[in-house]
């Protein structure tokens, strides 16, 4: 009996030295400081806390090895030298093989650019120009629908609501606003109404009374600001300082708190927030709800709506990587994420194409939704017009 | 019309700002020859402090204001006693190197203290005025009008008092200054403190109207000698007018060209006035 008991216990043993517990690096760029920080850095906690759910819940299971993550994250200042760097130093350094965070366009088009030559998996957050999933990158997804995909909605929304002369005012200097726009024109223009200008701003403007004032003078219909949450606060404040009175439409995606740095919430009553239904709190699903009090708790702050991108990659990542069965194999992962069924953890409300998360082209979709601010509050209106797999065969279409 | 005037108001309001930094700097080059860089930074510093007592202490603006100036007096006295006086009588490229690191400190300093993020000094001047069809924010008000006070005290200080009268002899001859028994050793600690305040003014104004985050005080520092090149050297009638052409300019451009190209307008108004006074508007040939 004796022989036998030491028997078992040296197999058990034997066996739990076969299945050892490991860590897998995975790598964050995104921006930690810099005006971009109000979407890089709710993204780079969205990932740490993923992650340390998932080793909580018993890390990721890879054949007989189980995979506790550790998150490198590094500030890449939505620069695109600087993430450029950070993901070569991510690669080449620390031989991280998935890179998750990205929040803003111009980096991450950097990073797309050089990725696809890489013994690596670009997961793609909060940035939304159009090309980074167009480039036919096969080691690239992305969480977030293209903001034109977004616009054109918005459009047909705005034009719903009765407006013919629409003002806007947008950081329009950078390609995913000026597309969100260009698509949204299309739709009014089809519904008979029109653009009377277009007024830009840069990303480090605070003061954009002049070109309020001149749009005031032409008396907008509506206006419409696509731009940063913190810019475009202080417009949604100065249209009110300078008596504006029309309808204010956005493409911010910036939570309640970080508007409220700004503007009040009297300044902010009634702006219309036309963008991905993404996390609010009066809409979430249950996951959303757990989502929202777990990172409130962990990080004293209230998410952003658009950092749940970030976690989603990390769930979709792991069931990729349980599903290839394989760290070292990064084709196969990325084989696998194409492949992979919305999994059950994510907390944004996905459209699949094809029973799938991600697209031919690795690009994931969600529904659209106008939230309005009412009492201090951002709340989900309605769904706007969402058809991924007509716009996904559209994106298939482009090079 | 109406539009031309509204682009100058909501031009003076920034205007304001830019004539504070710029007298600031004025002073300061004009008595002792220093390139003041680290001044955008600690006006910065006057922001962030405020912010800090009212949102940390639960201070009043008021009361807020009340200390950080005080701790731009006191802040003032330590820049020139333990960062310039030692270079004084030294080569200027020592003065301009310890100009330079000194804005790196403050700048670090800042980010030590305050962190990274952008913060707004709340206010609650929220009501909106308007006169004949020209809309102007109360704080805008407030700013402006607080701007011209500031500048208004200067003058006289410089113009009608015995200290402001030994500032512009320690300016125009400093060894006849010392003949005339003007004591030099304090005139540099007095430019110091009352330009530092300036700046904080300066910071607070920036802070409740837009926003504080690093790196804008070095913005506001090369718009201040922007300012003062364009007013003229050492002027402080220079830097009031400077400043309000250019805050005014910039307004303009904005709203009736593009807001991409404002500073390359202001700019380019500043290079052509140069071309016509090189000494600029209100500088001595």
């Amino acid at each position: 009996m004796k022989l036998l008991t030491m028997t078992t216990a040296l197999a058990l043993a034997g066996s739990a030295a076969l299945a050892a517990e490991r860590t897998l690096d995975i790598g964050v760029s995104d921006a930690l400081t810099g005006g971009a920080a109000v979407y890089g850095l709710p993204q780079a906690n969205a990932v740490q806390m993923a992650a340390e759910e998932i080793n909580a819940s018993g890390g990721l299971k890879v054949g007989d090895d189980t995979y506790m993550l550790n998150v490198i994250a590094y500030d890449d200042e939505a620069n695109p030298t600087g993430a450029s760097n950070a993901v070569r130093k991510l690669i080449d350094r620390d031989g991280v093989k998935f890179i998750l965070g990205f929040c803003c366009s111009g980096a991450t088009g950097a990073v797309a650019s050089f990725i696809g030559n890489e013994d690596a998996v670009m997961l793609v957050g909060n940035a939304a120009e159009r090309s980074i999933t167009t480039r036919g990158i096969s080691n690239l997804t992305r969480t977030r629908p293209p903001a034109d995909y977004t616009g054109a909605a918005a459009g047909t929304f705005v034009a719903d609501k009765g407006h013919k002369r629409v003002a806007v005012l947008g950081a329009l200097d950078v390609g995913f606003y000026a597309s969100y726009v260009d698509a949204f024109e299309k739709e009014l223009n089809a519904a008979g109404g029109e653009i009377i200008t277009r007024e830009a701003f840069g990303l480090k403007d605070r003061d954009m009374t002049p070109q309020l004032t001149k749009i005031r003078e032409q008396n907008p219909d509506a206006i419409l600001v696509v731009g940063y949450v913190e810019p475009a606060a202080f417009i949604y404040r100065q249209a009110v300082e300078l008596g504006i009175d029309v309808p204010r439409y956005g493409f911010t995606s910036g939570s309640e708190e970080q508007f409220l740095r700004v503007a009040s919430s009297e300044q902010m009553e009634g702006v219309w927030d036309l963008r991905p239904t993404e996390l609010t709190l009066l809409s979430a699903t249950e996951t959303g709800i757990a989502y929202h009090a777990n990172y409130s708790a962990r990080f004293g702050i209230a998410p952003s709506p658009s950092s749940p991108y970030a976690y989603d990659q990390t769930y979709a990542l792991k069931h990729a990587i349980e599903a290839a069965g394989t760290v070292e194999d990064t084709a196969a992962v990325a084989a696998a994420l194409r492949e992979l069924p919305v999994p059950p953890e994510v907390v944004m409300q996905y459209l699949p194409v094809d029973g799938k998360m991600f697209d031919v082209n690795g690009q994931a979709y969600t529904s659209n939704g106008a939230f309005q601010w009412q009492d201090g509050n951002w709340v989900f209106v309605q769904d706007l017009p969402s058809d991924a797999a007509a716009y996904s065969a559209f994106l298939s279409t482009l090079d | 019309m109406i539009e031309i005037l509204q682009q100058i108001i909501n031009g003076m309001a920034i205007g304001g700002v830019y004539v504070l930094i710029a007298l600031g700097l004025t002073t300061v080059f004009g008595i002792l020859g220093i390139a003041h860089f680290a001044h955008g930074s600690v006006s910065m510093f006057g922001g962030y402090l405020t912010f800090f007592l009212m949102t940390s202490q639960g201070l009043p603006l008021a009361v807020a204001i009340l200390v950080a100036l005080a701790t731009g007096f006191v802040l003032g006295l330590l820049i020139e006693l333990l960062a310039y006086r030692p270079v004084r009588s030294a080569s200027h490229i020592n003065a301009f190197i310890v100009a330079l690191g000194l804005t790196m400190m403050v700048e670090g300093l800042n980010l030590e203290f305050f962190g990274h993020e952008q913060v707004v000094i709340p206010t609650d001047f929220n009501r909106v005025f308007d006169i004949g069809g020209v809309t102007i924010p109360e704080l805008r008000l407030y700013v402006i009008l607080a701007a011209a006070l500031l500048i208004a005290t200067m003058t006289i200080f410089v113009e009608k008092t015995k200290t402001g009268q030994a500032i512009r002899a320690v300016a125009e001859n400093r060894d006849a200054a010392i003949l005339m028994g003007v004591n030099v050793n304090t005139i540099p600690l007095v430019v110091f403190a009352i330009s530092t305040m300036l700046g904080v003014c300066a910071g607070i104004m920036v802070g409740a109207l837009f926003a504080i985050a690093p790196g804008i005080g070095e913005g506001l520092v090369i718009k201040g000698f922007a300012v003062l090149i364009l007013g003229g050297l050492g002027s402080i009638p220079g830097a009031v007018i400077g400043g309000l052409v250019l805050g005014i300019t910039e307004a303009l451009a904005a709203g009736f060209l593009s807001s991409a190209y404002k500073d390359v307008i202001a700019f380019v108004v500043m290079i052509t006035v140069l071309l016509v006074r090189p000494q600029g508007l209100m500088g001595k040939a």
